[in-house]
């Protein structure tokens, strides 16, 4: 069911039980007040009775000369009866005197125990009665009885009227307020099922839509901001993803267009060995390049779903730096660039060697690719209070400032880069970002178009070390 | 025919390089956008092939100030994506044709036949001037049925001559057309091959298709 009816069959049920109460209730109330009201009148016109018979005249009086003499006692609503010890009716006011109504055992009874009865009697073909019996004792002795009566007609016309009040009023009373219920759910809805709208538009690909409710603070405002929220950050990861498949694709697509190119073009004709041996030369390079970016693409897909097993052992950067720079320093030798030391501190991290090795080697690795013959590429490491700083400086063809904050994105190569050197993949230093990451380090850069760069590896020491 | 290939991909470009070489084609490589609009604009070529993705100068950039300069030679763009968008983009930028990397080196030299055809309104390719008929897709040449084999060069120069038949064609045309600007244009190879196509298409016929324009240059047109 959809939650609009659900709302409004909630509402309806709980509303319509609280006015099953309140009728209930309220009729109970109302029916115990006039009947205590219709008993409390009879009691005051019995005891007047009583009073008069007591202290002016004889026990036994005609009616007529009684009401007479006490015109308050002849109200019309209500009858009296006198009767005897005996149960036998003695006296009886004019609106009664066709009709005998006699004194019930129980009433008797009572009378002689000097007790009070109030009853209720029904008798076929009339209106129900309200009856009082009061016993008039006489040094010790029961000498009368004096029974006041009344119609209960109009106590149960007024109750019947209320039911039938009631019961037409309260269902009008729930059908409207089930209708306004239904209504304002709707209302409260509304937003909601906006909501729901949006999100299929999202979910069939535009992510550039948005939730267009009023800003409000209160649950379906911020419902729809949180949503708002979520979407942009899809949206950015969906453009990340997509750029990235795009520029994986290629550059892929780079070496198969060659060794394609190159196949197609020797297969034209009858060609040399040495054409063909050219030919296979070429596509080899071409099968390096594209390992080369499958493996690093591997390596960043299976970071990412975070699959990379990294150790956390200690590691003597002083001693991985040295290592390092006798490895880099045959990278140069064939164009003459120096890769030397600079000052180099003792220092000790915590983290995998392989990943910080292979990070180290491709700063230094880029810092010879990107210098000029005869540059020179020192590496220093210096410890700057809780952290290691290592850095790899070139006097190479640098990064202008504003391709800077994009040399750590994925297959970005400044154009710089491109013209400088053919081979390179793009995402070395995606690569060293990540493993520097993993450490809880950062790398940082200063360079300048045309001057060189300095890349500053900043890792956490090893708390064992201080 | 003379092409300029506007690549940066320096291996790319040359194989598209020694591919047109093959069938006869005058080649220029340029690397780089900013240069190849130069290029294109001040050079004389039948046909441009322009890699979209450019250092210097974004590739539809270089598209859209060709045409800017009324420079109507043919475009063939390359894009290494294979989105629609982006070919879309090219084609309405001016491009002529497009082909999605990698390609087939058939279909490149295919597509450049084609381009070179809708610059002088034929429709099946093949030319053909009174008996003298030459068939660009297979470089056959035959003069009255009788097959004429021809190097590399002849060909490329009968081409030339053929696709504009009846015109006066200046020597700078034909050396900025048939060979590519590393050519020094002082020498009289010009007049040396023509002699040879002559020896080749004229020699012992009658009517003599190809003919001097003094002080001008030479002409191929029916008698």
């Amino acid at each position: 069911m959809a939650l609009r009816a659900r709302l409004t069959v909630w509402y309806g049920t709980a509303l319509a039980l609280i006015l099953i109460v309140f009728a209930t209730v309220l009729y109970a109330v109302l029916a115990r007040g006039l009947k205590d009201q219709v008993d409390q009148s009879l009691q005051q016109a019995a005891l007047a009775a009583v009073h008069a018979l007591e202290n002016r005249f004889g026990p036994f009086l005609p009616f007529e000369d009684f009401s007479a003499q006490f015109p308050e006692l002849a109200v019309v609503d209500k009858f009296f009866q006198i009767f005897s010890p005996t149960g036998n009716i003695t006296i009886a006011s004019a609106n009664i005197k066709t009709r005998e109504i006699p004194l019930s055992p129980t009433a008797l009874e009572a009378a002689f125990q000097g007790k009070t009865t109030y009853e209720s009697a029904r008798f076929p073909g009339e209106p129900p009665l309200r009856l009082v019996s009061v016993p008039i004792i006489y040094n010790g002795t029961l000498v009368n009885i004096v029974r006041v009566g009344t119609s209960l007609q109009p106590v149960e016309e007024t109750l019947q009227r209320l039911l039938l009040v009631l019961a037409v009023t309260l269902p009008i009373a729930l059908l409207a307020a089930l209708a306004g219920g239904w209504f304002l759910a709707g209302r409260a809805l509304r937003p909601v099922e906006d909501i729901t709208q949006a999100a299929q538009r999202i979910s069939g690909g535009d992510l550039t839509q948005r939730l267009h409710v009023s800003p409000s603070s209160d649950e379906i405002g911020r419902l729809a901001a949180t949503f708002n929220e979520m979407i942009a950050r899809l949206e950015t990861s969906f453009r990340q993803v997509r750029q990235f498949s795009t520029d994986a694709s290629h550059e892929l697509r780079t070496p198969l267009t060659v060794m394609k190119g190159e196949t197609e073009l020797a297969l034209r004709r009858p060609r040399s060995a040495e054409d063909y041996r050219l030919v296979l030369e070429s596509n080899l390079e071409e099968i390096d390049r594209m390992t080369r970016i499958v493996d690093e693409l591997l390596f960043l897909s299976r970071a990412d779903l975070g699959e990379v097993k990294m150790e956390s052992l200690p590691i003597r950067l002083d001693v991985l730096v040295e290592d390092i720079q006798r490895q880099a320093a045959l990278l140069g030798q064939d164009q003459g660039i120096q890769v030397t030391l600079g000052p180099v501190e003792p220092a000790t991290i915590r983290g995998d060697e392989l990943r910080i090795r292979e990070l180290l080697l491709n700063l230094v690795a880029n810092a010879v690719k990107y210098s000029r013959p005869g540059g020179k590429v020192p590496i220093s490491l210096v410890s700057e209070g809780n952290s290691a700083r290592l850095r790899v400086t070139d006097d190479g063809i640098g990064i202008a400032p504003e391709e800077q904050p994009h040399i750590f994105d994925r297959f970005f190569r400044t154009p710089a880069a491109r013209a400088h050197a053919k081979e390179g993949t793009g995402l070395g230093l995606s690569i060293c970002k990540w493993i520097a990451d993993a450490h809880h380090g950062r790398i940082e850069v200063q360079s300048a178009a045309g001057v060189g760069s300095q890349f500053t590896v900043i890792l956490p020491l090893s708390t064992a070390s201080n | 025919m003379r092409v300029l290939v506007i690549e940066d991909e320096a291996k790319v470009a040359s194989f598209i390089r020694r591919a047109l070489e093959e069938e006869s084609y005058a080649v220029d490589v340029c690397d780089d956008g900013a240069k190849g609009l130069d290029l294109g604009q001040n050079g004389s070529y039948d046909l441009i092939i322009l890699d979209l993705m450019l250092p210097g100068l974004p590739g539809i950039e270089v598209l859209k100030g060709l045409r800017k300069e009324k420079v109507q030679t043919p475009v063939l763009i390359l894009t290494a994506r294979s989105q629609v968008e982006q070919k879309v983009r090219g084609l309405d930028a001016g491009a002529d044709d497009y082909l999605t990397k990698p390609f087939a080196i058939e279909e490149l030299l295919a597509r450049a036949r084609a381009l070179f055809r809708r610059g002088v309104g034929e429709v099946t390719g093949i030319l053909q001037v009174d008996d003298l008929v030459l068939n660009p897709a297979t470089r056959e040449v035959t003069r009255g049925g009788q097959r004429i084999e021809l190097t590399a060069k002849e060909y490329a120069l009968l081409e030339y001559l053929m696709r504009h038949a009846g015109r006066v064609l200046t020597r700078p045309m034909i050396v900025e057309h048939v060979w590519n600007m590393d050519f020094d244009s002082f020498t009289n190879v010009i007049d040396v091959y023509v002699n040879y196509l002559r020896n080749k298409i004229d020699r012992g016929r009658e009517r003599k298709l190809i003919q001097t324009v003094r002080g001008s240059g030479y002409v191929l047109r029916a008698v």
